[in-house]
């Protein structure tokens, strides 16, 4: 379904967001700058990731912040073009990288509703049939003619879940979003995600809540640093990043969870 | 070949419905708050065309050929607003959606077409009072009538290739604008002498003859030309103006796509 092989992901620090003819200028007479060219600082958001995910399989994935998570989301989702390897995805992607991304302040929820449809690729006859489905589901059918600028950041992100979560796509890609709106919604929404995992859905999901990643997940890859550090069973991955998190090096703590895992094994077949 | 270019339209018809939810998100900004809304639309033009008949009127009537003045001047001042007006939001279209472009995949051509799509509808509305102006010199307005023929069959057609130049130079700015930011003020200057070059308010037999060749190589002013000649004289531009029209739209529309498309992955770095 998704096959992700040696992704490798550059990033030019040196390059300033928007670059004037005035700084150019200027540079061209500071003496320093060649030499700061000649050392332009590269970063590797992500080095020779590859894993594979089968269809209706829930991956999660762990690591710390500015490990490279939302990098590779990104890149499996075609925001961003790896600078080497390759990415194979079969089929439609809904992505819940960033809800309510394409939200306009000024217009009203009921407009929203369809811009922030079609920057997700529905069409209209899609949003026209389930614009009701949409509506209920946010609980937001008071405020439909609003403009969304007045909403609390709840309300908005309600709104933005249940646009996204409409569809039921083959794969969906979740960064950390269940955490959003009160807690009724919280509940709501995890049933919705749940419900989509049994429909068979291939789901990506981030998430630094590893008690819901453990709910979710039928594997996890651990990242660190842009390199996977290890994947595989979601319970040991997790308690050894958890362990990790709290101080040990990762391979102290993998080799720490795998073993208690033999244990534990041994004590079942006993 | 022929495979490319079905991608090509089964790519425009899948994001067709965005962008026009892009255009009507342009519309209701653009309107939000004004009490006379859209109604602007036809009255700006007018207005525009009726300072500048006062203050022009004495000085650049010359060489007209008993044209009728005011829709020399309002053909002008259209097309040169939609000309300006769609290059200049297409220009900074990618920039200013640079949130949406880093969280989810849209083609980013989407952007600088819907500008000049937008700014394209609010062109047509114009052609409202335009064309009620040519009306209303039937019965007097002005010192000569306009003529009314057949030949405004074809001028669709060259609006086609005007919209096609259009966004051509539409595309090829917002691509640069994302590198160089100060692509910004320098087509600010370039839109004023390109404003002066192209013969709006004058007409360009009061230059020296020399000078007059220089004008060939507008491409407004074969636009602008070719429409006025149907609008004032009654004549059919040649099949090799035509022609002209249709390798200027085609080919920058080509040239703008190419450089877009060339570049559009490297935008996510720079927006």
């Amino acid at each position: 379904m998704i096959d992700i092989s040696h992704v490798s992901m550059k990033f030019n620090l040196g390059i300033e967001k928007g670059f004037s003819i005035k700084q150019a200028f200027v540079n061209f007479f500071d003496p320093k700058y060649r030499k700061k060219r000649k050392k332009k600082e590269f970063f590797w958001a992500l080095s020779d990731v590859s894993f594979h995910v089968n269809k209706g399989e829930v991956v999660g994935l762990i690591g710390s912040n500015g490990a490279g998570k939302s990098t590779l989301l990104k890149v499996v989702s075609g925001v961003l073009k790896p600078t080497k390897g390759k990415v194979t995805v079969n089929g439609v992607i809904s992505p819940m990288i960033e809800l309510g991304a394409g939200f306009d302040e000024d217009l009203t929820a009921r407009e929203n509703i369809y811009l922030n449809g079609a920057i997700l690729g529905y069409s209209k006859k899609f949003i026209d049939e389930k614009f009701e489905e949409i509506v209920d589901f946010s609980e937001l059918r008071d405020f439909l003619d609003v403009p969304v600028k007045n909403f609390s950041s709840g309300m908005t992100a309600k709104l933005a879940f249940s646009i996204a979560t409409i569809v039921n796509p083959e794969i969906l890609i979740v960064d950390e979003i269940l955490s959003v709106g009160d807690i009724k919604f919280q509940e709501k929404s995890k049933n919705k995600m749940l419900e989509m995992i049994k429909g068979g859905t291939t789901v990506l999901y981030v998430s630094h809540s590893l008690s819901s990643i453990k709910e979710l997940c039928d594997k996890v890859v651990w990242i660190e640093h842009g390199k996977i550090v290890d994947m595989g069973e979601t319970d040991v991955i997790c308690d050894a990043y958890y362990e990790a998190q709290m101080g040990m090096t990762p391979e102290e703590a993998l080799a720490k969870k795998k073993k208690e895992k033999v244990k534990k094994d041994k004590q079942k077949k006993n | 070949m022929i495979t490319t270019i079905k991608n090509i339209i089964a790519n425009f018809k899948k994001y067709w419905f965005l962008t026009t939810q892009i255009i009507s998100r342009d519309f209701k900004r653009k309107y939000k708050r004004s009490v006379l809304g859209v109604v602007w639309s036809l009255l700006y033009p007018i207005l525009m065309m009726a300072v500048m008949a006062v203050v022009f009127s004495y000085m650049f009537k010359g060489g007209l050929n008993n044209a009728n003045y005011l829709v020399y001047l309002m053909t002008g001042i259209i097309m040169w607003n939609y000309f300006s007006e769609a290059t200049r939001n297409a220009m900074t279209s990618v920039v200013d959606n640079a949130t949406l472009i880093n969280k989810v995949y849209i083609p980013k051509y989407v952007f600088p077409l819907a500008k000049c799509l937008f700014v394209g509808i609010n062109f047509l509305l114009t052609l409202i009072p335009w064309f009620g102006l040519i009306l209303l010199t039937q019965f007097g307005v002005g010192t000569y009538p306009a003529s009314i023929n057949w030949y405004y069959l074809l001028i669709p057609i060259i609006f086609v290739f005007f919209f096609m130049f259009t966004v051509g130079v539409g595309l090829i700015l917002s691509c640069v604008s994302v590198f160089l930011r100060d692509v910004f003020y320098i087509y600010g200057i370039i839109l004023t002498i390109w404003n002066y070059y192209t013969p709006v308010f004058y007409n360009i037999t009061i230059l020296p003859p020399k000078l007059q060749a220089l004008f060939k190589f507008n491409p407004l002013y074969q636009y602008l030309t070719s429409v006025r000649s149907i609008v004032l004289y009654g004549t059919c531009p040649s099949f090799a103006t035509f022609g002209i029209l249709a390798i200027i739209g085609i080919g920058t529309l080509l040239v703008g796509a190419i450089i877009f498309k060339k570049n559009q992955d490297k935008f996510i770095y720079y927006v």
